[in-house]
């Protein structure tokens, strides 16, 4: 009888605890990730488990270098998340800073600033898309008024438009979390600091640019590879506001995907898009996650 | 090198009185500690001269200049904090050579200050190295250099010892008494502990809810306690009370301890009518006499090798209840009705045994009952 409490076998019985757990995921998320690659690698046009298998080929990864959808695909990709990653981060961090400060209602303040993540993401796009509307959308109808544009903008049917809209949808939904993690981050800086810096003569930008950004870089790390992997991710807002239109301008990688596979049923070449999406995901965060990691420690 | 001057200064939190009354003058050179229970105020009275808290009324002068409105960075001082405060994402060489930094010298200039600085402390292999990387020791030496590198006309150090271990304290502490007198910098010393305060400073502020109780050099403060807080503050351990008659016999007063007359040097028409509070130093009291004295039973006996803290119960009817409220509950050896003795000899003492306590004369303190302060 092998006594688990004994620091000799310790590390046995947490394995034994572990091995469910690791079987779950294992079956939850290797074996789709499995199945995408062996789709990926057959020209089918409908998968289905257990049917037929069609021979391996490199047919589906030939079609994506030579596609322009693909390479359009990425660009979309890396203008949102450079536009919705760039943005959220500066709006998360003006707001994080604004409501550590002390001031009367800051709990109130801190409250609407995490409103808009509390909103369901569907929900937040419908409401969006209503006040985007063309004809009846309350954005336009507010610029039209205050003079600032002469004819209603069309976020259906102008490219930059749509673009923008979808974008700014994403950062209305995306910045309150990285409010919320930097904040976190502003409040583990002990205040002797912001005094130490005092005394030796910093000013309120001084401060901020040699205490505050250090000391939150792996917060801005961690919280820029989210925002990342989310606008990466992220297929309702685009697919409620646009749907990946128009003429391709806000079909984002993920949007692809699920076209070729579920629009156009070429699941082979969907799943290839998948794939190259999964392996960019893996080597951005691997990239992002180790440099802000290693600039503090 | 400057004079620091509280004229009047008073700070509130809301309806909390965190400093009443602050006035003080501070020589040139001087090493003056604010010491005083956790809470009295004077980390708040630091903050106010370091200009990290504003004043609620009074003004504050360094080398005769007005600094009551002015910014930390203005006011040429430079501050040691109790959890050193370093930059973490920095090294040690930019840890002391960011204040310089930050007043704009040049890069060159920055250098050999920092050199020198860390020259002075021992620091020199270490100045590439993060914060993290270092010991306690290391990290308080880190944070004496980013004071001393400014050549700054004040230092502030709010109890720069007290996260460090008991014996590198007392080294470090007499490693900042030398390189305060090398330097010549007037420095206010923040700490809650008394030996310190006696073994370092040149001036001594005893501060207790925010109210200074005494000013005053080591030896004033332990020969001439200015109230019972003083007294029994001051001293490890602090001093003895009890109550006594006040009698006049031949035109000189006395009281008794136990069975003992003891004289007082008082004179009498100084002394309240009927009785007063009387203070003895633990290493003051004559024990073991073959006369004299009073018989008293020990209760506990605390050996340290050659010196001895011997405790025994305050004679009968001469304890004073409520004591307690007025020395603050620092020392928990202490309750109103044992008194300590300090002893150094080669004597063997055993719990239980009966020995002769005698005041010797002319150590006895008299405080008035009502005001607490010391008659004399
Ligand atoms: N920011 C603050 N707000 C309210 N009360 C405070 C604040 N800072 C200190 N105090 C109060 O002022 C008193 C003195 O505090 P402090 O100067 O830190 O004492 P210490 O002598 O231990 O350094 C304490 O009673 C404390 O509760
Ligand atoms: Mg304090």
């Amino acid at each position: 009888m092998i006594d688990f409490s004994s620091p000799r076998h310790r590390a046995k019985f947490g394995y034994l605890l572990l091995a469910p757990a690791v079987l779950m995921m294992a079956l939850i998320i290797i074996y789709p990730i499995l199945l995408s690659v062996d789709i990926s690698l057959q020209d089918v046009r409908i998968a289905r488990v257990g049917g037929d298998r069609e021979p391996w080929t490199l047919e589906n990864y030939d079609w994506l270098v030579r596609s322009g959808e693909f390479w359009n695909a990425v660009w979309v990709t890396a203008k949102m998340v450079l536009t919705v990653g760039g943005i959220s981060l500066a709006i998360g961090l003006a707001t994080a800073l604004l409501v550590n400060q002390k001031f009367r209602g800051r709990a109130l303040a801190r409250l609407f600033v995490a409103l808009p993540w509390a909103v369901p993401e569907v929900v937040a796009t419908v409401i969006w898309a209503w006040m985007l509307d063309s004809s009846f959308g309350v954005v336009n109808w507010a610029l039209l008024k205050v003079g600032l544009i002469g004819a209603p903008i069309q976020f259906a049917s102008n490219a930059t438009a749509a673009f923008f809209a979808v974008c700014f949808v994403m950062i209305w939904k995306g910045y309150p979390l990285v409010s919320i993690m930097l904040l976190a981050g502003l409040q583990s800086i002990p205040e002797e600091q912001y005094q130490a810096a005092r005394v030796d003569g910093a000013n309120v930008w001084q401060r901020f640019l040699f205490i505050t950004l250090p000391s939150l870089a792996p917060v801005i790390g961690v919280t820029a590879v989210m925002t990342t992997l989310w606008v990466f991710r992220d297929f309702a807002i685009i697919y409620v506001l646009t749907q990946g239109g128009p003429i391709g301008s806000t079909t984002t990688l993920s949007i692809l995907t699920f076209e070729q596979s579920f629009s156009f049923f070429r699941m082979g070449q969907g799943a290839a898009v998948g794939v190259v999406t999964l392996v960019i995901c893996a080597f951005i965060s691997r990239a992002l996650v180790g440099r802000f990691a290693n600039s503090v420690h | 090198m400057a004079t620091i001057d509280f004229d009047n200064v008073q700070k509130s939190y809301g309806e909390v009185h965190a400093i009443r009354d602050f006035t003080l003058h501070v020589e040139d050179g001087d090493f003056c500690v604010f010491v005083g229970p956790s809470g009295c105020g004077k980390s708040t009275a630091l903050k106010m001269l370091a200009g990290l808290e504003a004043t609620s009324a009074g003004s504050i002068s360094i080398g005769g200049r007005d600094v009551t409105e002015l910014g930390p960075g203005k006011r040429d001082i430079a501050m040691v904090f109790q959890n050193y405060a370093l930059y973490p994402h920095m090294s040690v060489r930019s840890n002391i050579g960011f204040g310089l930094k930050m007043r704009g010298q040049d890069k060159a200039d920055i250098n050999r200050r920092v050199e020198a600085a860390a020259e002075t402390l021992e620091l020199t292999s270490y100045l590439d190295r993060r914060p993290r990387a270092l010991s306690g020791g290391q990290r308080q030496r880190v944070a004496l250099g980013r004071a001393i590198v400014r050549e700054p006309s004040a230092f502030l150090m709010d109890e720069p010892l007290s996260n460090l271990d008991a014996k590198l304290r007392v080294q470090t502490r007499s490693e900042i008494v030398n390189l305060q007198k090398r330097l010549g910098v007037t420095t206010i010393y923040v700490t809650h502990d008394q030996v310190e305060a006696l073994t370092m400073a040149s001036k001594i502020v005893v501060m207790r809810g925010g109210v200074i109780q005494q000013i005053g050099s080591p030896d004033t403060l332990f020969a001439e306690p200015a109230n019972i807080f003083v007294a029994g503050f001051i001293g490890s351990p602090g001093m003895n009370f009890f109550r006594g008659p006040v009698e006049i016999e031949n035109g000189r007063a006395q009281t008794r301890f136990g069975e003992q007359v003891v004289p007082l040097s008082v004179s009498p028409d100084r002394l309240p009518r009927g009785e007063a509070i009387f203070g003895i130093r633990p290493e003051h009291l004559k024990i073991g006499g073959e006369t004299g004295g009073t018989p008293v039973s020990l209760g506990l006996v605390e050996s340290l090798g050659t010196e001895k803290i011997l405790h025994f119960p305050t004679p009968e009817g001469q304890a004073i209840h409520s004591l307690q409220k007025v020395i603050g509950s620092d020392d928990a050896a202490r309750d109103s009705t044992t008194m300590l003795a300090r002893v150094i000899d080669d004597r063997r003492y055993s719990d239980g045994e009966h020995v002769r306590v005698a005041l010797p004369e002319g150590k006895v303190h008299v405080f008035d009952p009502e005001t607490q302060k010391a008659l004399s």
